[in-house]
């Protein structure tokens, strides 16, 4: 995925983030910025996800009431935690995505409490409740939207992929003719 | 691990500035963030003026094409006028109060709410440019919202009132009753309720009575309405009431709110201890 294509994704998804709870309140426990974290994390490729962790985590929270810099923590610790399972075991099974996006979820959600709790900023809501809806709300949009991204924009680029490596090796054999 | 590190230097800075202190990390991020802030409300109100340009077109699809262009024409005159009309009475009710009290409010807009789920903070378009300064109490003409937490030049971040952290002195009834408390949210019981603590239990308290600020707590001024009893578990002359109050404010639909330039007067310092005897002869 292109650096500028990465860039537009993530302000996209924070935009939506500050629009939504405008809309209707239980929009916002969908957890936009953490499904595009998921998604490059799950594409192997670590020092993206976890910038792109970090900075999403960083922007949500200099316009939250929480601390700033633990949603960039929390972030940049489940992109790890994803690129690390992601390396050992193969996830590229689209049902294997709704527990990585669970997982990823209450991971994310548990490091941010744990942090304000020990700072003595303790959240102003339930905390499991909380949690749970965000693991809920954020599983099912965020299995959608990687379905949707599966089926049109990764598709092409596994497609162009193919072609770059075919084209990389047809080149190679007309110049090793051509030597000979 | 370098980023783990840094985002955990900006947690501990960010935490070490005590309440009621100025956090200028904050500050900062503030300055950056309130212009996107304010686009992205402006953007909501259109938006959400489109999809009900959209419901009042799908209702009206059944009469015949001229009598439905004129019903579209006629309710968005009249959901404007209508708008425009509540927009008034809840400005109106501003400058009443500001007429009411002595003290001195700006008017501001709610320009954005907490994108997390887990605060319940509200940013304002009115910052130290305009005077607010921190800790200063919000109020709506129902009652009172939060105090301010965060100021940048152009606007500030108020702590609702329903905060675990946001507590006021408070009084049920009448200023010189002797049901005297202190109100503060409480996780669990969400924007729509607070719970007010510290009420002897040989106190007469009913549902429906009236709470009032006593302006004990430094922040808030005396006599402002905080809410509404809605339920009270009595208490006993060894055990506190547990009150539970609906807050005056509709705290989960501001608009407009107004800052009061409330600077509460300083408190007297205790007396000093006379020294004893002994020590004298020290």
């Amino acid at each position: 995925m292109s650096q500028l294509k990465i860039a537009v994704v993530l302000s996209v998804s924070i935009v939506l983030q500050l629009l939504l709870r405008e809309v209707w309140r239980p929009l916002s426990f969908i957890d936009f910025p953490l499904i595009v974290v998921v998604y490059i994390a799950l594409q192997r490729e670590a020092w993206q996800a976890l910038l792109v962790g970090t900075i999403a985590g960083l922007v949500v929270d200099a316009m939250s009431g929480g601390l700033i810099g633990a949603g960039g923590f929390s972030k940049t610790l489940t992109a790890y935690v994803i690129y690390f399972a992601a390396t050992r075991i193969n996830l590229e099974n689209p049902l294997l995505r709704i527990p990585v996006l669970a997982a990823a979820s209450l991971l994310d959600s548990a490091i941010y409490v744990f942090w304000h709790r020990v700072l003595g900023y303790p959240p102003a809501v339930p905390t499991v409740q909380t949690m749970s809806y965000r693991l809920i709300a954020t599983t099912v949009v965020g299995t959608l939207a990687l379905y949707l991204i599966d089926a049109t924009v990764a598709e092409r680029s596994a497609q162009r992929r193919q072609f770059a490596t075919r084209r990389r090796v047809a080149r190679r054999s007309t110049g090793s003719l051509r030597r000979r | 691990m370098t980023l783990l590190v840094t985002n955990l230097i900006v947690m501990a800075v960010d935490a070490r500035d005590a309440d009621g202190r100025q956090k200028v990390l904050r500050v900062w991020t503030q300055t950056f963030a309130s212009p996107l802030q304010n686009a992205s409300s402006k953007a909501t109100g259109a938006t959400s003026g489109f999809f009900q340009q959209i419901w009042h077109f799908r209702s009206t699809a059944a009469e015949n094409e001229q009598l439905k262009q004129r019903l579209i024409e006629m309710e968005t005159e009249l959901h404007t006028a209508r708008g425009a009309a509540v927009e008034n009475e809840r400005l109106r009710a501003l400058l009443h109060l500001n007429e009411q009290s002595d003290i001195k409010n700006i008017p501001a807009r709610v320009i954005a709410r907490d994108p997390s789920v887990w605060f319940n903070t509200i940013t304002i378009n009115r910052g130290s440019s305009s005077g607010v300064e921190v800790n200063m109490p919000v109020v709506t003409p129902g009652g009172i919202v939060g105090r301010v937490i965060t100021v940048s030049p152009w606007a500030s971040q108020v702590m609702l009132i329903t905060d675990e952290k946001a507590g006021a002195g408070a009084v049920v009834g009448q200023l010189g009753s002797g049901a005297l408390g202190s109100v503060r949210g409480r996780a669990d019981l969400g924007v729509a309720l607070i719970e007010m603590r510290y009420v002897s239990g040989l106190e007469k308290v009913e549902v429906g009575d009236y709470v009032m600020t006593t302006g004990q707590d430094g922040i808030y001024p005396p006599g402002l309405n905080v809410g509404r009893v809605v339920e009270v578990k009595n208490g006993t002359a060894t055990q506190a009431h547990q009150i539970y109050i609906q807050p005056g404010a509709q705290l989960d639909r501001l608009e407009e709110v107004a800052v009061l330039l409330y600077h509460p007067p300083p408190r007297s310092l205790p007396e000093q201890t006379p020294t004893s005897p002994e020590k004298s002869r020290r």
